[in-house]
């Protein structure tokens, strides 16, 4: 055995290897060269005995140097076929994601959870009322007689049921008989309900679905939903109302708006006050949205009537506060540019996954 | 309503333009917008009526404001032709509805033509000139804000009474409606009839027309609820109804005839005789402490009193020391409050600087409920659902349908009293209604449409309403069903709800496939239920959420991760198609063995070679224990005795 037969062999191996395409070629290649029984360079250490010990000395390390070479040549042409073959198959990285189906928020939902988290964070607490009313805690209560014209500002829809609530009113320690029901016109019967449980100082906002009687258009439905609030204490001032309304409103529409108080009537607060805040569109340049005025009304407020507080079972002037109330739609509408109240009750889903 | 800017510009002379008192009106009295040319919109609000629906209370306004000279055209009496009120009476017989009553008798008047100026004032807020008298009438309304009304007195017979209508008496009114009135009605009559609805319309009979010579003016307060409700109850609404429905004061009687006999005498040429006055209770002054200090209390800003002394003069108030005396047709000045709110808006809220408010700190909290409520919305957007928000009112025929889980079958539909139409004329009882549709409405444009809802349904139980809110959760989609039942699982847990069963039901309503229903129910108590939709492939559920906040359990322990590894065991068998799941995999668990984990079914199917009435079911059972590794005989064991027990209760092909 001379050593030209080995370096003969190591090129014959190392050129085999190379040219290999294929893992099966490559396996059948490493039993060639040195499979247990056959291969050729076993065959040849198997021979190994037969030479004298300085040949022995000298083919041997030759050997295990080639069995060596042969088994990382084959390692490396396996990797580099892998390799070859994770590249032809490599995934497309620029095609689109995939889209995973996930569910939407309704965005009254987004805007009412904005709302409570601003008054949440100015702590203020959260909590809610039933939509079926009484006359006393939607109306009598809140300083709206029957027969007024005041009660023309909210249009009602009676109920047809024989469910007569007695109505007590702490006013005269008596009860008297405000029964019919109704589909509440507005969330301030909340502020008598929570009165009648709690005691001064607190700070509440009452989200919630009310109805009106009215024809639809793009800005009016039979069902929406209002946003009210109320602060009473022993000290609480119109000036405090500006502070929080006006911090509200930064927060609500994360810019330095202005906001702007205008005089109003609602019966149930005395003075009473209309809301603007800086049209959030135009800046109060004037656009569209806001009809070029430059603001934009979206709040009734006003410092709370001593006759709801007496309603409520509060002594005359125990405690003074604010309540205001707001549309969650039109503050919507405002925040999303929709231009059509009737698309938050459409159930279309087009419009839903948008938020 | 509507004004006109050149009139109150003659009672409120000054340099300002129509813009400039469009803006400063907003910002200190009522929302106004300029209609163009002479006409203005002026929202007067419900309770300043008595002093500011009319020409004088805007001028007045006005004044204040630019802080003008005010010349008010009602304050000067008449010159009267007669020193005598002549030959009629007047006779209040109800002055709980009519509190006074003033007429004059006049002679000499020749019915000419309405002056330019006067017309143009009609015009621009939108009255129809109808003759010099009438006019006079309309015009004194607008102007001073009290509704008068003219007698042809030659048809008027003996005097003037003010007294509720006899049952059955009839009138026609001059624009020639006829009506048969009841004893809740206020008339004013004659000696034989009634002539005028008292504070709403006049009567034909007593017509003024153009030959009239004599008048008899009449001006009155009444009492404003009864006139709101009469005017509603006849159908017959009218500028003076409008007027007199609002809390007007007495005290503008006496200017609106004032002023309406002075005109008379320069326009038609009257002579008058004096007004008879039946006032029995005059309007007292109301006297307010008046305290600066009061008001800083409330507006939270320093208020002065020579400061706020000098806003309310221009307004008409009067200060005496500590006292304030309320102009009359101030009605709606009270209290403490409305003075404060005058000062307030005359300052103009602009100056108000905003005041942080010094309070103790509390915990600030949310209802159980509206935080219960969040907690599923986040939960069901993350799993693909997304929320709508349908109407409260439905038809009719929407309820009544949902199974008789959360609505009760004794319940009743609860009914509008005045509803809109057919299709919104009754309160909801379920939200399935709602879902269904959008189920429906939403498949054209999607492969599948999952929807949930939260809202309040109602019902009228034994008389008293039942108002719930219900989380309700639809799906169109292959195996909905199942995938609303896994999810409704999924939900429970993160809820806290533990121990919850589902149990088959049969119903026979509306939306769902027969015996494709399952109650849910914590300890007995039915919250809810799912079901498999009958008119489209899907599935649709409905959860009391009260209920089941009642039930939940937010505390949650940590259970130790297993440290040794489980074993799963497959066990296929034919059975009987009519056995349900639900009993094997009780059994299953409930065969009296230690070491199962979970047991669920894996595979299921159904073909002609299993024969008509079988099924192949495949249940994988995991072991565990959590002390030690379990053996391959343990195993078998538990796995034998499982087997058994499936055996032996049900007719089984093992494979």
């Amino acid at each position: 055995m001379q050593k030209q037969d080995i370096a003969h062999l190591a090129q014959e191996a190392k050129k085999s290897i190379q040219s290999a395409k294929t893992a099966a070629e490559l396996e059948a290649l490493r039993v060639r060269f040195i499979g247990r029984k056959d291969g050729e360079v076993t065959k040849l250490m198997k021979q190994l005995p037969a030479l004298s010990v300085e040949d022995r000395r000298t083919v041997g390390p030759a050997l295990n140097a080639l069995k060596n070479e042969v088994e990382q040549l084959l390692t490396a042409r396996v990797k580099d076929l892998a390799d070859e073959a994770d590249r032809r198959q490599a995934i497309d990285v620029t095609m689109p994601g995939k889209k995973v189906a996930t569910g939407h928020l309704h965005p009254l939902t987004l805007v009412e959870r904005e709302i409570r988290d601003v008054f949440k964070a100015m702590n203020f607490s959260v909590v809610e009322g039933p939509e079926v009313e009484s006359e006393h805690y939607n109306f009598d209560a809140l300083n709206i007689p029957a027969n007024h014209p005041a009660r023309d500002m909210w249009d009602t829809f009676w109920l047809a049921t024989s469910d007569k609530r007695q109505a007590t009113s702490k006013k005269n320690n008596m009860s008297h008989v405000a029964d019919r029901l109704l589909l509440r016109t507005h969330t301030s019967p909340v502020q008598i309900r929570y009165m009648e449980q709690h005691q001064p100082p607190f700070q509440i906002v009452v989200p919630g679905r009310v109805f009106r009687y009215e024809a639809t258009d793009a800005s009016h439905e039979i069902n929406f939903y209002q946003v009210e609030g109320l602060m009473v204490g022993k000290d609480v001032t119109l000036a405090n109302f500006k502070f929080v309304i006006g911090e509200f409103f930064k927060r609500l529409f994360k810019k330095d708006v202005s906001i702007r108080l205008r005089p109003s009537y609602f019966p149930f607060v005395e003075p009473g006050l209309d809301v603007d805040v800086e049209c959030v569109k135009c800046g109060g340049k004037g656009c569209n949205i806001c009809k070029d005025s430059g603001w934009l009304e979206v709040m009734g407020a006003g410092m709370v009537h001593p006759h709801v507080f007496e309603a409520a079972g509060y002594g005359p002037h125990e405690y003074q506060g604010f309540a205001f109330g707001l549309g969650l739609e039109r503050i919507a509408m405002i925040k999303y540019n929709i231009p059509d109240i009737r698309l938050f009750y459409s159930g279309d889903l087009r419009f839903i996954k948008q938020f | 309503m509507k004004f006109s800017f050149s009139l109150i510009k003659r009672i409120a002379p000054g340099s300002y333009g129509k813009e400039e008192l469009v803006e400063r009106l907003n910002l200190h009295s009522f929302e106004a917008v300029d209609l163009g040319g002479d006409v203005l919109e002026i929202a007067v609000t419900p309770n300043r009526f008595a002093d500011a629906a009319s020409h004088i209370g805007i001028a007045r306004e006005a004044a204040a404001i630019f802080n003008l000279p005010f010349s008010d055209p009602a304050e000067k009496a008449p010159k009267y032709a007669y020193r005598d009120q002549g030959v009629f009476r007047v006779n209040i017989k109800n002055s709980k509805l009519c509190r006074r009553y003033m007429a004059a008798y006049v002679d000499g008047v020749s019915v000419k033509k309405t002056p330019e100026w006067m017309k143009g004032v009609l015009e621009s807020c939108g009255l129809r000139s109808i003759n010099a008298v009438v006019d006079i009438m309309n015009y004194v309304m607008l102007e001073v804000g009290q509704p008068l009304h003219a007698f042809d007195a030659e048809k008027v017979s003996g005097g003037l009474t003010v007294r509720n209508a006899k049952k059955g008496e009839k009138i026609e009114t001059i624009d020639n409606q006829k009506f048969t009135l009841d004893s809740d009605v206020l008339v004013i009559a004659d000696a034989d009839k009634p002539l005028a609805i008292a504070g709403i319309k006049g009567g034909k009979s007593s017509e003024v027309t153009l030959g009239t010579k004599h008048l008899l003016v009449e001006a009155a307060h009444f009492d404003s609820t009864h006139i709101y409700a009469t005017s509603r109850r006849l159908g017959l609404q009218t500028d003076a109804s409008a007027r007199f429905a609002h809390a007007l004061s007495p005290a503008l009687v006496e200017r609106g005839m004032n002023r309406a006999l002075q005109l008379l005498q320069e326009i038609v040429g009257a002579k008058a005789h004096r007004p008879a006055d039946d006032y029995p209770r005059p309007q007292s002054k109301e006297i307010l402490p008046f305290s600066a200090t009061a008001m800083q209390r409330l507006l939270g800003e320093h208020v002065t009193a020579d400061g706020a002394a000098r806003l309310l003069k221009k307004l008409g108030f009067a200060i005496r020391g500590k006292k304030i005396e309320v102009p009359l047709v101030r009605t709606d000045v009270s209290d403490v409050e409305d003075i404060a709110e005058e000062v307030a808006r005359m300052k103009g809220y602009a100056a108000l600087t905003a005041q942080p408010p010094h309070v103790a700190l509390g915990v600030a909290s949310e209802d159980e409920l509206i935080e219960f409520k969040d907690q599923i919305r986040d939960f069901l957007t993350g799993v693909g659902y997304s929320e709508t928000y349908n109407y409260s009112l439905v038809a009719e025929s929407d309820c009544s349908r949902s199974p008789a889980i959360i609505r009760s079958r004794d319940g009743k539909v609860i009914h509008l009293a005045n509803p809109m139409s057919a299709e919104i004329a009754v309160l909801r009882d379920s939200l399935a209604a709602g879902l269904v549709k959008n189920l429906k409405s939403n498949k054209r444009f999607f492969d599948a449409v999952r929807v949930f809802e939260i809202g309040h349904v109602f019902q009228e139980l034994q008389g008293k309403v039942s108002e719930k809110t219900v989380l309700g959760m639809a799906i169109a989609a292959p195996e909905g069903f199942f995938e609303v039942k896994g999810i409704v699982d999924m939900l429970l847990k993160r809820l806290g709800v533990t121990d919850y069963t589902l149990a088959p039901f049969d119903n026979a309503d509306g939306y769902l496939k027969p015996l494709g229903a399952l109650t849910i129910e914590i300890g007995r108590k039915s919250v809810g239920y799912i079901g498999s939709l009958a008119s489209l492939e899907g599935g649709l559920m409905e959860l009391d959420l009260g209920m089941l906040l009642a039930e939940t359990d937010e505390e949650r322990e940590y259970a130790p991760i297993a440290k040794y590894p489980a074993i799963e065991r497959d066990l296929s068998f034919l059975v009987d198609q009519s056995v349900r799941v639900g009993e094997i995999l009780a059994l299953m668990q409930g065969a009296g063995v230690h070491l199962v984990e979970d047991v669920d079914l894996v595979d299921w199917y159904q073909d002609e070679k299993l024969g008509d009435h079988m099924k192949s079911l495949t249940f994988r059972i995991v072991f565990r224990a959590d002390d030690r590794t379990l053996t391959d005989a343990e195993v078998d064991k538990e796995m034998a005795a499982i087997t058994k027990a499936v055996v032996d209760k049900f007719d089984v092909e093992l494979r």
